[in-house]
């Protein structure tokens, strides 16, 4: 007699569901639906939380009986995932002791699914009230209009620019307002393996090296056996954008306004990237790595350089088993160097946008989240304090680490556009097509400058 | 008597509808609706909604003219042609075959039936990376393989040609446990009283398995073809984690990754509601061949 | 049947179903083995089917990151009741949809059936909207309200109730049985199996899901495992052991409650006493 059972099992854990949902939905009922914010005391979220018992963080265990004027900042943000997470805690600590005033919840999503939540977030109105952007995505809401703009804050606060670097204040700008404050910043060195080069019998790469001696080692290097490479660079959009800019050419013209893609310089550099795959090899091709990335190419000992971003310090420095050291990147006619950063804007709607402003300039520009992040080996603050510096200098390996700093001296920074993400990956689609000998160089940027022209929107 | 019973069935309809209904007004038609409106617009997913000022500005069919005079979606539509013309009849022939093997009483069943279904439970991203080094054109057991009967394996996930048929590869094991699974459901609910004639009259396996079974089995398997041709329509994750940024020249371009690029990467969500409404359209078209000719094949009432 | 004859079906039955099983499951135990490296150990080539070293990193580090038992807590009610509600409401329209009559049935079903080929990243935001007007984004309420409106559990369902001979139902309306009484004695206890396996493949898509709850649910102490477990993975680079060590003990509770499902597979038209 088992079917009244069943029936009766399922209607009480749907009745117990709903009762349970119904419960839910009454005490989050102070939830403010028209968004962040609105009732700017820590009761809100506190409201919240007590509907499911056990608060969450160490601070909020008593509920609502906070401090009368102290409102709640709602931060987002994606690089604090995995390893990093106690080092954004460490922070949110430091500046809450500093600003009792302030409660920060912090809200951590993974890179992959970071963007998607933001827009249907921002679309409706329900965004937090500050958080963090790539750059790809940064110029796209800056450019629509949906972000805070700083420097109203930045004169209320008597805010000095010269301890962040300007570059990167300046990359966080759009149509010369400024929308955003770097987190942090990265840029592209040449990393080599020191016992490939010794064992080639060629000399370690300097500040002074061009395309030229790049080529000269990787060849040296490849010829040491059938599944050691000499070199790994993406043929793609970044780094496409970078080697065409040391060859003296760009994918925009001066004022931004139409596309040139397929200039004698820029066919010249993909050429030139082509052939070390196809031709002498130095560079493995698709089938020859497999699905493996460069980097575990690289940490397997079978490359020789790759040129990659600061980024990759912390995994080189734990899981390299030989002796490895970076170099500025070479350049042909000119050295360029890449720079990417990730930005802390301020959602244009949020009721606690002065709050939330001493939040983001916390992260950006002091020295303690600047210290936070650099004895735990979490990107680089984008900080111009000599003390901070020279202890992110002293960490070894590698032992060059001054490279990452003059490499600032060559910085190119991609075009602000509106459709920068389907730019980039429409021009990366032409560019694969290249590097997979489908398409003669020539051809695939003559069908990019084609295609982008079509459709991308240059004001 | 009649009567009665007429109000009683008109108020079990109701009642029995009442949740699904509901559910369908709200969390369906509504947001469909609505992105059809904003289908005929610019949107970009981030603005709010402004009529006044212009915000989102009125493209009428502009967004589906532009699509389809586009090269870009003829050559997502053959990618997702030759996906589903490789999947649909490899996992029916799979997972058919493992509901057979499952519908058996011999020791360890349980066990098998536990194992079938582990691909299904697994990520997609663990199945991903496992998939990709299989593949692979110079460590790949797969090309190890075909090497001992004579055979040049591909670059496979690197190979314009190639990347689909792996992808359907890896597919294809994602789905057989869960396909067999519905597929046994359905073989555990026919009556064993017909098996039993059938064994009295000494019909062959395959006899029985042609005349009882598939017969039988016709409407779980009409479920299943529908809803593979719609998932295969809606091929998604699979091409987003095995081929980043959807392959050798775009080989691996569908509809629906697609439409998440421009809706989410892009921030073209005008552009991508039309491309889903013409998605729709194409989907629609076939389920209703598909119920039109099931007629002819498909057995409801055993 | 002779001894010999049986000795072949099942001689062939175990070497296709082992066939079958290692296809299924070489994928499966390179998760545990990785689940089991140091993180330097990942990527070496040729890949390496056991650990040199085992190593419980990923699994220690799973539970010191984020508050994973909460985030198994959470996912274990919303799985339950979002299967439930889906369950129960299906199972209802479903009884309609294959064995009423009535004005437009066809159409209405249809229309049920349509709404399953829209994509649902373009209704996401939408729904989104939808819910935010009802003031129920950030709340478990909005995470499951939605379930009671699940097309494919309705298909299939009513797929299977079709097969259902309308003689038993007969019978019972002699009796003078109600729709609901016939619902309960006669269509639920028929339909255990498919029931069973509605609720298995239920059960695990709102366990895994991820786009939803990812999109509605936005505090700390609301996460389900899925959202918990994507925290792990970063811009640069992933770390595979913790997620493969996540993705393993997540999978658990859902092999668990298949294996428990199992003995339903088998009762329905077997067990139900009517023939």
């Amino acid at each position: 007699m088992q079917k009244p059972r069943i029936l009766k099992a399922l209607s009480l854990l749907a009745a117990f569901a709903l009762t349970l949902v119904l419960l839910a939905a009454c005490s989050g009922g102070n939830n403010d639906p028209e968004g962040n914010g609105a009732g700017t005391n820590g009761a809100q979220s506190a409201g919240g939380d007590g509907a499911k018992g056990s608060g969450g963080g160490a601070k909020s265990g008593g509920g609502a009986g906070g401090k009368t004027e102290q409102v709640t900042v709602k931060f987002a943000n994606f690089s604090g995932s995995g390893d990093p997470a106690p080092l954004l805690e460490q922070m949110r600590e430091t500046f809450e002791a500093q600003n009792p005033d302030v409660k920060v919840e912090i809200e951590t999503i993974g890179f992959g699914d970071y963007f998607t939540q933001m827009q249907t977030r921002v679309a409706s109105g329900t965004a937090p009230d500050a958080y963090e952007l790539n750059y790809e995505n940064f110029v796209s809401y800056a450019k629509k209009g949906v972000l805070l703009d700083l420097q109203p804050m930045f004169e209320a606060a008597g805010f000095d620019k010269s301890v962040l670097y300007e570059q990167a204040l300046d990359a966080f700008q759009a149509d010369g307002v400024q929308y955003g404050m770097p987190a942090s910043f990265s840029n592209v060195v040449l990393i080599y393996n020191k016992d490939l080069f010794d064992q080639a019998q060629t000399s370690y790469p300097t500040i002074e090296w061009t395309w030229k001696e790049m080529n000269e080692a990787a060849v040296s290097i490849r010829a040491l056996g059938d599944d050691i490479f000499g070199i790994s660079q993406g043929v793609q959009f970044f780094e496409f954008f970078k080697a065409a800019q040391q060859n003296g050419g760009s994918l925009l013209n001066e004022d931004q306004t139409a596309f040139t893609i397929n200039t004698p310089e820029n066919v010249e550099t993909l050429q030139y990237m082509v052939d070390r795959i196809q031709k002498s090899n130095v560079m493995p091709t698709e089938a020859q790595m497999s699905g493996i990335g460069d980097w575990d190419l690289f940490k397997a000992g079978r490359l020789g350089m790759i040129l990659t971003g600061v980024w990759a310090f912390p995994d080189f420095v734990q899981n390299v088993e030989f002796p490895w050291d970076i170099a500025v990147e070479p350049g042909n006619v000119q050295k360029a160097t890449h720079f990417f950063s990730n930005g802390l804007v301020i959602n244009k709607d949020s009721k606690v946008a002065e709050a939330a402003y001493r939040w983001i300039a916390f992260m950006s520009a002091s020295k303690e989240a600047a210290q936070i992040r650099v004895d735990g080996n979490w990107e680089l603050p984008a900080v111009t304090y000599p003390d901070v510096l020279e202890a992110y200098l002293a960490i070894t390996p590698p032992d060059n680490r001054q490279a990452v700093f003059d490499s600032l001296e060559y910085l190119v920074t991609p075009p602000v556009i509106e459709q920068f993400a389907e730019m980039n990956d429409t021009l990366t689609l032409h560019l694969a097509a290249a590097a997979q000998g489908a398409k003669t160089p020539q051809q695939a940027l003559d069908d990019a400058q084609q295609e982008l022209t079509a459709k991308i929107k240059l004001e | 008597m009649t009567g009665t019973m007429k109000w009683s069935k008109r108020l079990t309809i109701f009642l029995f509808l009442l949740p699904s209904c509901a559910g369908l007004l709200v969390f369906s038609i509504i947001p469909i609706f609505y992105s059809f409106v904003i289908s005929l617009t610019d949107w970009n997913g981030l603005n709010a909604w402004d009529a006044a000022a212009g915000v989102p500005a009125f493209r009428g069919m502009g967004n589906y003219a532009e699509i389809l005079s586009g090269a870009e979606f003829w050559r997502v539509l053959r990618n997702t042609f030759y996906y589903i013309v490789l999947y649909i009849p490899l996992i029916l022939i799979f997972s058919i075959a493992a509901a057979v093997l499952l519908n058996n009483a011999f020791r360890g069943m349980g066990v098998y039936r536990v194992l079938f279904f582990i691909p299904v439970l697994t990520s997609w991203v663990a199945g991903s990376l496992i998939w990709k080094w299989l593949l692979s054109a110079e460590y790949g057991p797969v090309n190890e393989l075909l090497s001992f009967v004579g055979i040049q394996g591909p670059a496979w996930l690197q190979d314009p040609t190639w990347a689909m048929p792996g992808i359907v590869m890896a597919s294809i094991w994602k789905d057989m446990g869960f396909f067999s699974l519905i597929m046994l459901g359905g073989l555990q609910g026919i009556n064993p009283n017909y098996y039993e004639a059938a064994q009295i009259d000494g019909a062959s396996f395959w006899r029985r398995f042609t005349a009882i079974t598939l017969p039988l089995l016709s409407p779980v398997l009409f479920f299943v073809m529908i809803i593979c041709v719609i998932n295969s329509f809606q091929l998604f994750p699979q091409v987003m984690i095995m081929t980043t940024d959807a392959g050798p020249f775009g080989a691996t371009q569908a509809m629906v990754e697609r439409i998440y690029k421009y809706a989410f990467k892009y921030y073209k969500m005008g552009y991508a509601s039309s491309f889903s409404w013409i998605l729709f359209v194409i989907i629609f078209v076939f389920t209703v061949v598909q119920f039109r000719l099931q007629k002819k094949w498909v057995h409801y009432d055993g | 049947m002779t001894g010999s004859r049986y000795m072949w079906r099942a001689l062939s039955f175990y070497v296709f179903a082992s066939i079958l099983a290692l296809f299924a499951l070489v994928p499966f135990f390179w998760m545990i083995s990785t689940s089991l490296k140091s993180k330097g150990a990942l990527f070496i080539i040729p890949i390496q089917w056991l650990p040199e070293q085992v190593s419980f990193e990923g699994y220690t580090k799973i539970f010191t990151l984020f508050p994973f038992a909460r985030a198994i807590f959470n996912s274990a009610f919303v799985s339950v009741a979002s299967t439930s509600i889906t369950l129960l409401s299906a199972l209802m329209a479903a009884y309609v949809f294959a064995k009423l009559e009535f004005k437009g049935r066809e159409v209405l079903f249809a229309l049920f059936l349509a709404t399953m080929m829209v994509p649902g990243q373009v209704t996401t935001i939408p729904v989104f909207l939808v819910l935010k007007n009802l003031g129920l984004v950030n709340s478990f309420t909005g995470l499951l309200l939605p379930s009671i409106f699940n097309p494919f559990a309705i298909f299939m369902l009513r797929q299977f109730m079709k097969t259902v001979h309308s003689d038993f139902m007969d019978a019972a309306f002699m009796d003078g049985a109600s729709h609901a009484g016939v619902f309960r004695r006669i269509m639920l206890p028929l339909s255990m199996p498919i029931i069973a396996t509605l609720a298995v493949i239920t059960f695990m898509g709102v366990w895994n899901d991820y786009f939803w709850p990812l999109v509605i649910l936005s505090d700390r102490e609301k996460m389900t495992l899925p959202l918990a477990l994507s925290q792990l993975s970063g811009q640069y680079a992933n770390e595979y052991n913790t997620l493969m060590a996540g993705s393993l003990i997540s999978m658990a509770p859902i092999i668990l409650m298949y294996i428990f499902a199992q003995r339903y597979f088998k009762s329905g038209l077997q067990l139900g006493g009517i023939k």
